[in-house]
């Protein structure tokens, strides 16, 4: 026999539903030997998760499981719930996506730690604990004595996720399985618990099965890659192959759509996967991907199977490199010709924000933000980047006008708008429109799409004419890329991509002069990411519309913007054009976050700055570098004592650091 | 509507509700007609017979009068009342919670310790003492105290689904489009919080059965001559020995109707909240 942790043979999980049975996964092998690491990759709605919830048998009581699970030879899909006891948590341990709801938040951290020991290996209480201490040792958790008596809230979403790692390995499991740990939490988070899961293999020699969506954070933990899509498996293999190699075509679509490497807008045009994963029904057959491929042809769907295409590398079409359609993945989209130079040089002020500070909160007070400066040209897309918490999404919301500034003023075009929405002005409502980061949420769902883009231009447009409305609202859906079908749909009716679409028309359909758009595309799988990102750069050539882009990833910042400002703790950290900003970053914050960000490419391996700690007490009024208290570069006393001066570099470009003024 | 029988094929007992809610609703419509005494209509030769005597299908009382023209005839009253108070109470219910958990503050503080107020009287010991004090218990009166004893409930419910829905980006877009409150509370909202609310509303329709029937127990009911069940079931009560069918028959009418609305609101939940 083989010496295989995990082996999985033609797998099949199906679910009744009242919209007939359909299958989440479909036909899966894969096997994962001692010590390896595979990771899965796909978009939402593939059957990753389904498929390691298969494995758990965690499965909801309409699945039906066929096929086969054998873990270390034993076949777990024969077990009866008492005896798949002895294996979860025991020896397959897995971690969820949210730490926070893993976590009991009535116990404290030492007893449901312990509780694993006590009930898997029988340990005393004693023992149990030292485990616990041990445990929480190898995750690099600073006085794990002093965790232990701690409840779940009371520590930041980071150390929650490795105090859920920590109870994973508690038991030396032959086989962990994480289910996109990092994808809630911060970059800065995300690299340094990457980091540990390395270290932790290498201590333990465990086999770890990693979910993600993301290409850079597979590319971190694993050593093998499977691809799957709508529930199967389209292509496997080591992870040096997948990523130079790729052979199916989805496989480089998802390679290929992601905003990495430093592209930009002015050169390169995102590619994307047209439409969306759509639901499979129990008997259809050949390849899954068919309706979104580029390089489809008859023998899709008759000659469709996994196949050997190189060592140990599988895949489920071979079409990736045919020369009978042209590849347009291989070549660089030109975008539009922009005629930028105008806007960017312009010295015309669009918006321009003083002083601007928010406080939240009577009695408790939180320090949202904390006295911003800036201008917002014409024209032009400035984009806000920064961690969770650090007071870009405030900023956003009081531009459009949600939030009242507690202190400051906002000036519009000459007028003050530093006043919240009931007071401002029709024509400054219009003015001003605000995309939000979750479509289904921003988009009434009892309402039509017509209802919907209808009733900003009744309101503020004062378009009254239902046939002269309804002509301009199929005009704008054509715009965003959506038929006239659309006209009569609910929102529930559609894709997480075209509510995002629908949502643009709904701004842009009054023609705004600057959109705050609040995270719009982190809601949403990566190949539709790539396709808003292009409509709003196609939409912004043509409407000449000012962006405010709010974010936290970097890389779609410095695709889309012509000016960036980066936010720490409700402060302006450094602010300038975007290759300014971008190469080589000044502010240690900046160069810590792009150090953060996971790399694609194999060959490149960069060296990770690792931010520990965490934000500042948003409660108390920062004296001192807000970032002095995690920054790899402080320079001294001076940093925690005094609020670092502004260093300029250029008309357009400065940071706020003690250490150029430490060097002159 | 596809998915309504789909989960009626689930839920068997829901089909049980449904049809003793028909025959009751049929029985108010048609049965007087049917039947061939009249609720007041006195036998002497017959008191207190049970069952199937001399075309009395289900006997009669002390006084001769046929008991199942007196059930049919009751079911009238009873549901005219419980189906005015679920449609009172909810709309009043609607624009109270509605506005207190919108406008928040101390609108939303005066609304809540009102609504405590009103909820540690028992509803059965206001409506008493409302009713004892009008002296008269009309369809009307017992409708509107009825009413006032559940809104706080109802009130409650949907400040909450208001609050939930408050929370929701689609609001705030309204709000920066510049939009009127009684727009952003009836037009955004009050479409995706009619879930909860249809509930709410159901099982209202089956407590303020319970509650009419047990003012009418209590002797503060609809008056006589017009028959109440609860008022059947007490003045039946002294011959209990001689006639049980007198007092069997009435509460198991009002039993088999508030269970099976009880059957049926569980069922609309199901079917409501699990379509979001």
């Amino acid at each position: 026999m083989n010496d295989n942790i995990l082996d999985i043979n033609h797998l099949q999980v199906r679910f009744e539903t009242f919209d007939g049975v359909f299958s989440a996964v479909n036909d899966v092998s894969l096997s994962l030997g001692h010590n390896e690491s595979i990771g899965i990759i796909g978009e939402s709605g593939c059957g990753k998760s389904t498929l390691s919830f298969a494995v758990m048998k965690y499965l909801a009581n309409n699945a039906s499981v066929d096929g086969s699970i054998r873990f270390k030879g034993e076949e777990l899909l024969e077990k009866s719930e008492k005896e798949m006891e002895a294996f979860r948590g025991n020896r397959i341990a897995m971690v969820f996506q949210n730490p926070y709801s893993s976590l009991n938040p009535a116990l404290t951290i030492g007893f449901q730690l312990d509780e694993v020991g006590i009930h898997h290996q029988k340990l005393s209480k004693q023992k149990a604990r030292h485990a616990t201490l041990e445990a929480l040792g190898m995750m690099n958790i600073g006085d794990p004595q002093g965790i232990v008596r701690r409840y779940p809230h009371q520590v930041s979403g980071g150390i929650q996720q490795r105090i859920c790692i920590a109870m994973a390995i508690l038991c030396r499991p032959d086989l962990m399985i994480l289910d996109e740990p990092t994808t809630a939490l911060d970059v800065t988070t995300e690299a340094v618990i990457l980091d540990s899961i390395k270290e932790l293999r290498a201590k333990l020699s465990m086999s770890l099965m990693y979910i993600s969506h993301d290409m850079g954070v597979i590319n971190k933990v694993a050593e093998h890659v499977v691809v799957m899509y709508n529930g199967e498996i389209v292509e496997r293999g080591p992870k040096n192959q997948i990523f130079e190699n790729p052979t199916h075509p989805y496989t480089r679509s998802l390679i290929n759509c992601m905003p990495r490497g430093g592209v930009v807008k002015e050169n390169t045009k995102l590619n994307t996967i047209p439409g969306y994963v759509r639901r499979r029904g129990a008997l259809e057959s050949g390849c899954p991907f068919v309706d979104r491929c580029e390089k489809r042809n008859d023998t899709c769907e008759s000659k469709y199977g996994i196949r050997e295409v190189g060592e140990r590398h599988f895949a489920a079409c071979d079409r990736a490199y045919a020369t009978d359609v042209p590849d347009i993945l291989k070549e660089k989209l030109i975008p539009r010709p922009r005629t930028t130079s105008l806007a960017l040089n312009s010295h015309k002020e669009l918006l321009k924000i003083e002083n601007l500070h928010k406080v939240y909160g009577a009695r408790r007070k939180v320090y949202a933000v904390n006295g911003i400066d800036v201008t917002v040209h014409p024209e032009s897309v400035i984009g806000v980047v920064g961690e969770s918490g650090c007071g870009k999404s405030t900023t956003g919301h009081m531009v459009s006008g949600l939030y009242k500034p507690t202190k400051g003023t906002i000036m519009f075009n000459g007028t003050d708008i530093s006043i919240a929405w009931n007071k401002r002005s029709k024509d400054t409502l219009k003015k001003i429109q605000l995309i939000f980061q979750n479509p289904g949420r921003s988009l009434n769902p009892s309402h039509t799409v017509e209802q919907i883009i209808a009733r900003p231009m009744k309101r503020l447009a004062n378009m009254h004419n239902a046939t002269e409305r309804r002509q301009r609202i199929v005009d704008m859906l054509k715009k965003v890329d959506l038929g006239k079908e659309y006209l009569e749909k609910k929102p529930k009716q559609l894709s997480g991509g075209e509510q995002q679409r629908v949502a643009i028309a709904r701004a842009l359909s009054i023609s705004p002069d600057l959109i705050v758009c609040d995270e719009p595309t982190s809601a949403l799988d990566v190949s539709v990411q790539a396709s808003v990102l292009n409509l709003l750069n196609d939409l912004q050539l043509e409407t000449h519309a000012a962006y405010m882009f709010i974010s936290h990833d970097l890389n779609v910042i410095n695709y889309l913007s012509d000016y960036i400002m980066v936010m720490y703790a409700g402060k302006i950290c450094e602010y300038g054009k975007r290759d300014e900003v971008m190469a080589p970053p000044f502010h240690p914050y900046t160069e810590a976050l792009l150090s953060a960000m996971p790399e694609v490419d194999p060959t490149k391996q960069k060296k990770v700055i690792e931010i520990t700690g965490q934000l500042p007490d948003p409660a108390k009024k920062p004296k001192g570098c807000p970032f002095a208290g995690r920054c790899h570069k402080q320079v001294g006393e001076i940093c925690e004592r005094e609020y670092p001066p502004m260093v300029r570099l250029s008309d357009t470009h400065y940071y706020h650091c003690h250490i150029k003024a430490m060097v002159e | 509507m596809k998915y309504v029988l789909y989960q009626l094929k689930k839920h068997p007992l829901a089909i049980v509700g449904i049809i003793i809610i028909l025959f009751w609703l049929i029985a108010a419509f048609f049965g007087p007609s049917l039947v061939p005494f009249t609720h007041t209509q006195m036998d002497s030769e017959h008191q207190m017979v049970g069952p199937g005597t001399n075309g009395h299908i289900l006997g009669t009382d002390s006084l001769g009068r046929d008991l199942l023209a007196r059930i049919v005839y009751g079911s009238r009253s009873i549901l005219t009342v419980a189906l005015m108070t679920s449609i009172v109470s909810t709309i009043v219910g609607v624009l109270l919670g509605f506005s207190a958990g919108y406008f928040g503050g101390r609108i939303d503080a005066a609304f809540l310790r009102s609504m405590d107020i009103l909820m540690a009287i028992p509803p059965l010991v206001l409506s008493m003492v409302v009713l004892g004090i009008l002296g008269d218990s009309s369809i009307l009166s017992l409708t509107l105290i009825v009413s006032i004893a559940f809104v706080p409930a109802t009130a409650r419910v949907s400040r909450g689904v208001l609050l939930t829905e408050k929370s929701q980006e689609y609001v705030s877009a309204a709000r920066i489009r510049g939009e009127n409150h009684l727009y952003i509370m009836f037009v955004e909202i009050l479409p995706n919080t009619t879930g909860p609310i249809i509930v709410e509303a159901t099982a209202r329709f089956a407590y303020s059965i319970m509650m009419v029937a047990s003012l009418g127990f209590l002797g503060v009911g609809m008056q006589p001559p017009t028959p109440d069940w609860g008022m059947m079931v007490i003045e039946n009560k002294p011959i209990i020995a001689q006639a049980p069918g007198a007092v069997l028959f009435p509460a198991l009418a009002i039993a088999s109707l508030v269970i099976a609305i009880s059957i049926f609101s569980d069922f609309v939940s199901k079917v409501l909240i699990h379509e979001r």
